[in-house]
């Protein structure tokens, strides 16, 4: 188990040379790594709500991963994108589409990254492939489009070779002139894919370990929210002024809530890193601690503490009605019985023995490189950043909303994605509920953040030692994957 | 033939054409379905969306094939044979290899029967 390891310190770095720990030994100091907000801890928050949360929520897994600091470079050289390409991009495991994107045979999903683009193809009833969407004869594209699509064979627009859905020649027109064609060389060339929690993956190494290695706690976790009985209520993707891995930063820790979102809540967050592909941060919806704010400036919330009244006033963002918290009662407690019932009625899902954080808590999962699942019922998204096209300066950001779904009920066809241009507001689509404004604070630091790599004489980020381990996590794994790369 | 007489005869053609005929009864198209439909030897698709019933030519305006042999997805029909999409509701060609669009034409739905017109709608 990887429980409990808070006071261990481990050198995952190999490939980092700049590391310099901390070296501040006086007993009033502890060790790098090891300080935490003050105030109550969520695992303590969890420990004190009415329904007990499931298992795998009670575990706590953070390690130090040293305190150099990230070179910019990373987020804003052309180079080091490049390598990206054929390192990541093109060596790690990515979802490519919902199962339910190609519930029928001759449906397929195109899936861009980078200069590559992969069609995910529903070649029997329960059969899903991958192949690389390119002719074999002169390498046109084959498929146009990103997204959902259909088609009962591929067939190149330029000269009309043709392949069934499992990458079989079908037809070669004029095959007199072709005698040296053969279905070893010409086949559609084959992707890695995979499946887990309603998603389909792909990875275009053909010698990429297989998915679960990568999953590590994932499957196990999500075993207790499962993903594949949800269904795609909403989708959003968005164009943002920044390299991929800045704007997914910017989703990776709650430290920034007080200054981003003037929210009370989120520096006693708690962090978890599983293995070198999974991390987690559970962050406390309904409560929060004022001696946590206590070098933070101003009086806010501090002086005097929010009340439970005015905790949960805060919460008629979620556009539940309320009327005050009872004696004996917490606005946590309060808000989680409504949704039990507002949810489970518009959801036909039993929630009435689901715990207070599952219902409410921001409990957001992290798959390298560029992937985010959310356990909860009221914080239900899934997150995914990659370069557009092969931009090193802007990216894309798909949002998926996925709730619930009644077991034994199929799932409707997804909504097409609502699709925003750098420019644009969250606020412009009704998709999104009172996550729209949240998104629109969380998005616009990027700009400024990617101008200033490029300004600042310190030549790297700084990250928090436990706020921040996440990106740190990421960073790590990243290098090991760039490993190969030309320098 | 005289001016006038030619717009009488074109008058007469457009009124001929301008009728709905009548092509099927709700039930044979479910929402998420399509229906192909022959009005005067030409076929239709009629196409039932979550924003009502939409008419289009059945033939891929790229390569002719029959679309009613492809699949709905949301407003868009998808060509069976290099996965064409265009919006049903407008014809508009949304991918390669198609670039024209296809005709669209105007839908009623009276009476538990739903009747297209050929009148190509322009706009």
């Amino acid at each position: 188990m990887r429980t409990q390891k808070s006071t261990q310190r481990t050198r995952d770095d190999e490939t980092m040379t700049q590391n310099t720990p901390n070296t501040d030994t006086s007993p009033a100091t502890p060790a790098s790594g090891e300080a935490r907000a003050s105030g109550p801890t969520v695992a303590d928050i969890l420990a004190s709500d009415r329904h007990p949360a499931p298992p795998p929520l009670l575990e706590s897994a953070y390690e130090f991963l040293g305190d150099h600091d990230i070179p910019y470079e990373r987020y804003t050289s052309a180079a080091y994108a490049q390598n990206e390409v054929t390192h990541v991009w093109g060596k790690a495991w990515q979802w490519a589409c919902r199962e339910e994107h190609i519930p029928d045979a001759g449906d397929n999903f195109v899936y861009d990254i980078g200069p590559y683009s992969v069609i995910v193809v529903r070649s029997e009833d329960e059969t899903i492939e991958a192949f690389l969407n390119v002719c074999s004869h002169r390498g046109t594209r084959l498929l146009a489009a990103e997204g959902s699509g259909y088609s009962q064979a591929f067939t190149c627009p330029f000269h009309g070779w043709s392949w069934e859905l499992n990458g079989d020649i079908r037809n070669i027109p004029g095959r007199w002139d072709f005698p040296h064609v053969c279905h070893e060389k010409h086949a559609l060339q084959r992707v890695q894919c995979e499946r887990w929690g309603g998603f389909v993956f792909i990875n275009i190494d053909p010698n990429a370990k297989p998915l679960a290695d990568y999953l590590d706690v994932l499957p196990e976790h999500f075993a207790h929210f499962p993903l594949k009985q949800r269904r795609i209520k909403a989708h959003v993707q968005k164009k943002l002024p920044a390299n991929w891995k800045a704007a997914q930063e910017a989703f990776m820790e709650a430290y920034h809530n007080f200054e981003t979102h003037n929210a009370p809540n989120g520096s006693n967050t708690q962090y978890d890193v599983f293995g070198k592909y999974v991390s987690r941060f559970i962050h406390n919806i309904g409560h929060y601690s004022p001696e946590s704010l206590d070098d933070y400036p101003g009086d806010k919330w501090r002086k005097p503490p929010l009340s439970e009244d005015q905790q949960l006033d805060i919460l008629s963002v979620f556009g539940i009605e309320n009327s005050g918290v009872p004696e004996g009662e917490t606005a946590r407690s309060v808000i989680a019985k409504k949704l039990r019932g507002h949810f489970g009625e518009l959801f036909g899902v039993d929630f009435s023995n689901t715990s207070e954080t599952l219902m409410l808590d921001s409990i957001e999962y992290h798959l390298f490189p560029n992937m985010f699942f959310f356990a909860g019922i009221n914080v239900p998204m899934v997150y995914r950043f990659r370069p557009d096209g092969e931009s090193v300066e802007q990216c894309i950001f798909d949002v998926m909303i996925l709730e619930p779904i009644a077991e034994g009920s199929e799932h409707p066809e997804p909504p097409e994605p609502v699709q925003l241009d750098v420019e644009q507001s969250y606020t412009e689509t009704d998709a999104l509920g009172w996550l729209a404004p949240v998104y629109d604070e969380d998005t616009a630091n990027l700009a400024q953040q990617q101008q200033g790599f490029k300004i600042s004489r310190k030549p790297g980020l700084t990250l928090g030692n436990y706020q921040e381990v996440r990106i740190r996590r990421v960073h790590l794994t990243l290098d090991e994957f760039m490993a190969n790369a030309e320098p | 033939m005289t001016k006038n007489n030619r717009e009488q005869q074109n008058w007469e053609e457009h009124m001929s054409t301008n009728e709905f005929k009548k092509v099927t009864t709700p039930s044979e198209l479910p929402k998420g379905k399509t229906l192909c439909v022959s009005v005067e030897e030409k076929e239709l698709l009629l196409c039932h969306t979550a924003d009502g019933i939409f008419a289009v030519d059945n033939l891929c305006t790229h390569a002719e094939a029959r679309l009613c042999d492809g699949k709905l997805k949301g407003n868009k029909i998808l060509c069976p044979l290099h996965g064409a999409a265009f919006d049903v509701k407008s014809g508009a060609a949304l991918t390669r290899p198609a670039s024209i669009p296809l005709k669209t034409y105007p839908v009623k739905l009276e009476n538990e029967t739903i009747s297209v017109s050929l009148i190509e709608i322009t706009e």
